[in-house]
């Protein structure tokens, strides 16, 4: 690899763009400036992991966007916005706790107070649903890194964008898998829904109970639960008495933990467990619960197998290791390093730190699928400031890792099923 | 709905009624005592559970091993609390109530932050231990052995409570203390002694309870928040100051909480219990065993 971030590289990358800032002819106007994004994410309360990881995978964001180097990523080739005349990007980062007053408060702070040009974020759907209304009446474009409610792409916002999938994308993968493990003979007739009582959870199994119902699957059990319950002992005797061939959990990692433990401690064990992402693509819930986890599957955006078809991946994934002391990448770090990436290429496309340019910017994207990590076909937006074409995947947890099992074409394993007992 | 159901709600449900028990228990305890509120009490839960994790993490050392040691800390930490914080906050001269709200309520965001700092806010969970993971099951109902354990130990540690309480000269102290602060001053017991003791007694209940807890819970910095909750309202339930009260309001709270799940939504469960609470603060407004 032939950089890596620290302080000296930084300092020689930013001498390198003043003095090539000063050699050049350019209007007077285009001067080396400094292009501020505000990133709202969760850095204390119940999901705190979440946002301090953020954080990392911004940084090696930063790194690829503010220096040269060879990856086959936006912005790369140049040392900042070139667009800009070589302006480095540089964060303000926000805390919002989860709490979607709080999200708001700090929206209108990051774009009144600080200046910010655009805003990533913020990992919970209800805390975007606020945001997303602030960055729209101050004309701010809002980038959804993480957000996975379908709801929000759904508001006839003109500055919400969202380059990853929704729940509804990730549950219709989630059911073409089940219809394709139908027609290889397994016994698929009922599914157990089990979710948490906010927007994503709501949200989540609302579009599986719509396509479950579209697709003849027998909803046996559709349980909501309170979020950081104390106890879920009741909710998982009630999954344990439908006793479905599929538990269908949407759960964030606090809850996803108890959850596993509390179906050993009851002897539940159904065929099959697909999950929709959120806690279950956290390293967390995986350490704090070891073998119990093996054989689960889990939507997601991302997965380390890509390495091999995208190699940008794999050297991303080794910066942001010695950025975050040893972690790979994962659903939710990948999706916020490749939001900022293209944020700031639009901003870069954009020649302009205005929110309405940035806003055209954003919507003339196409970016192909391989100048990204991500396993899409390509990132550009429809009307509603959703990529349709961010294609998710499904990863089975075996032994210490995760196995992409689905679409066939990216999959390199048969699923297990049913699942290791 | 079989009646194996309904028998495995319930044992549920008085399994982890006995839990709240003993974590409400120390707040039941320091509220008789000199009538302040520990708003901490969920981090001190906190704390304990971080404590057990890492004689674990450490030292190898199994939750139920590590229990005592992880009391002692509490205790120690209870009654340096006590001396450092809560008796100052009480020498206040006006809004006395207040200034002890917020000296406990500041320390609970200070263990926090703090918690946040040192432990980071990853989630931890001590994989194996010997109760860990295994259950006890017969015709259909399943109990696991984590929290039978708990339910066992609470049972136990209300016992030497009582005990202690009522027949020894500790507890006659206590006793003395809670009646007349200043009366016992003059036949020579130190009211800041007593006190600083209370609080060290309590805190260790709430280190016994996170120990127990720490063997089947995930860990982090804001996990004493939810805890903490039911605490207060087993203490208001079952009476202030009272610890027979805070038992049987724990039992309360375990069994309303399983038993709501089996009528209404699970996402309603907690329902109940305020609602129970609500009738408790209509019809018996100091609880159902309070004294005061």
């Amino acid at each position: 690899m032939s950089f890596s971030i620290n302080r000296r590289n930084l300092l020689a990358g930013s001498a390198a763009t003043l003095a090539l800032g000063a050699g050049a002819v350019r209007p007077a106007s285009a001067q080396t400036k400094e292009v501020v994004i505000g990133a709202l994410y969760p850095l204390s309360g119940a999901a705190a992991q979440i946002g301090v990881d953020a954080q990392k995978a911004f940084e090696v964001a930063l790194a690829v966007i503010n220096e040269k180097s060879d990856l086959d990523l936006p912005l790369a080739g140049s040392a900042g916005l070139a667009g800009l005349g070589g302006a480095k990007v540089r964060i303000v980062y926000a805390d919002h706790q989860g709490d979607p007053q709080k999200g708001r408060a700090e929206a209108e702070r990051l774009i009144t107070q600080e200046k910010v040009s655009a805003l990533v974020g913020s990992y919970q759907s209800a805390v975007a649903a606020t945001v997303s209304q602030s960055a729209e009446r101050y004309g701010i474009p809002f980038l959804s890194a993480d957000n996975s409610s379908p709801s929000l792409t759904r508001r006839g916002l003109k500055y919400f964008f969202r380059a990853a999938a929704h729940d509804e994308m990730f549950s219709a993968a989630m059911f073409d898998f089940l219809d394709a493990q139908r027609k290889k003979g397994q016994k698929v007739d009922t599914i157990a829904l089990f979710h948490e009582d906010t927007i994503f959870g709501t949200d989540s199994a609302n579009a599986q109970l719509k396509i479950a119902k579209e697709r003849g699957y027998n909803v046996a059990a559709d349980i909501k639960y309170r979020a950081n319950s104390p106890s879920l002992t009741a909710e998982v005797q009630q999954l344990k008495a439908a006793d479905a061939d599929v538990l269908m959990p949407s759960s964030y990692t606090t809850d996803g933990i108890l959850l596993l433990k509390t179906m050993n401690e009851l002897g539940y064990k159904p065929k099959a467990v697909l999950a929709q992402a959120a806690g279950f693509s956290e390293q967390a819930l995986y350490d704090a619960v070891g073998p119990l986890a093996e054989g689960i599957i889990t939507r997601g955006s991302f997965s380390l197998d890509l390495a091999k078809k995208r190699p940008s991946v794999g050297v991303v994934n080794e910066l942001f290791k010695k950025a975050s002391g040893g972690k790979d990448l994962n659903d939710n770090t990948s999706r916020e390093f490749m939001a900022l990436l293209l944020l700031a290429d639009a901003i870069d496309r954009a020649k302009s730190t205005e929110g309405e340019a940035i806003r055209n910017a954003l919507i003339a994207t196409d970016l192909p699928g391989e100048k990204t990590i991500m396993p899409w076909s390509k990132v550009k937006y429809d009307e509603s400031g959703q990529n349709p074409y961010a294609d998710p995947v499904l990863l089975q947890r075996i032994g210490n890792t995760f196995v992409t099992v689905f679409p066939a074409q990216a999959a390199i394993a048969d699923a297990l099923w049913p699942m290791k007992k | 709905m079989t009646a194996a159901i309904i028998i495995q709600s319930l044992a549920s449900g008085l399994l982890m009624g006995l839990l709240y028990g003993l974590i409400a228990v120390g707040l039941a305890l320091i509220f008789g005592l000199m009538d302040v509120t520990n708003f901490a009490h969920g981090e001190f839960l906190m704390f304990a559970m971080y404590i057990t994790f890492f004689c674990f993490s450490f030292f190898a050392l199994d939750p139920l091993l590590s229990a005592p040691i992880t009391a002692a800390v509490l205790f120690a930490f209870g009654a340096m609390v006590y001396m450092l914080i809560v008796r100052f906050a009480m020498r206040a001269k006006t809004n006395v109530g207040m200034v002890q709200i917020f000296a406990t309520f500041g320390l609970a965001i200070v263990m926090r932050g703090l918690a946040q700092l040192f432990f980071t806010p990853d989630y931890r969970s001590i994989p194996t231990t010997w109760l860990g993971g295994k259950t006890i099951s017969f015709a259909g109902i399943y109990l696991p052995a984590p929290q039978l354990a708990g339910g066992a130990v609470s049972i136990l540690a209300f016992a030497l409570l009582w005990v202690l309480i009522k027949r020894t000269d500790f507890g006659k102290a206590l006793e003395a203390t809670r009646e007349d602060a200043g009366a016992v001053a003059l036949v020579g017991i130190d009211r800041n002694k007593v006190f600083a003791l209370g609080w060290g007694l309590g805190s260790a209940l709430v280190g016994l309870a996170g120990a127990i807890m720490a063997s089947f819970f995930y860990i982090y910095p804001d996990v004493g928040a939810s805890f903490a909750l039911i605490a207060y309202v087993t203490v208001a339930l079952g009476g202030f100051g009272s610890v027979f009260g805070a038992f049987a309001g724990g039992i309360v709270v375990g069994l309303v909480e399983a038993t709501t799940a089996m009528v209404l939504p699970p996402s309603l469960k907690s329902v109940g219990i305020y609602a129970v609470y609500l009738l408790v603060v209509f019809f018996r407004p100091r609880g159902l065993f309070g004294s005061i």
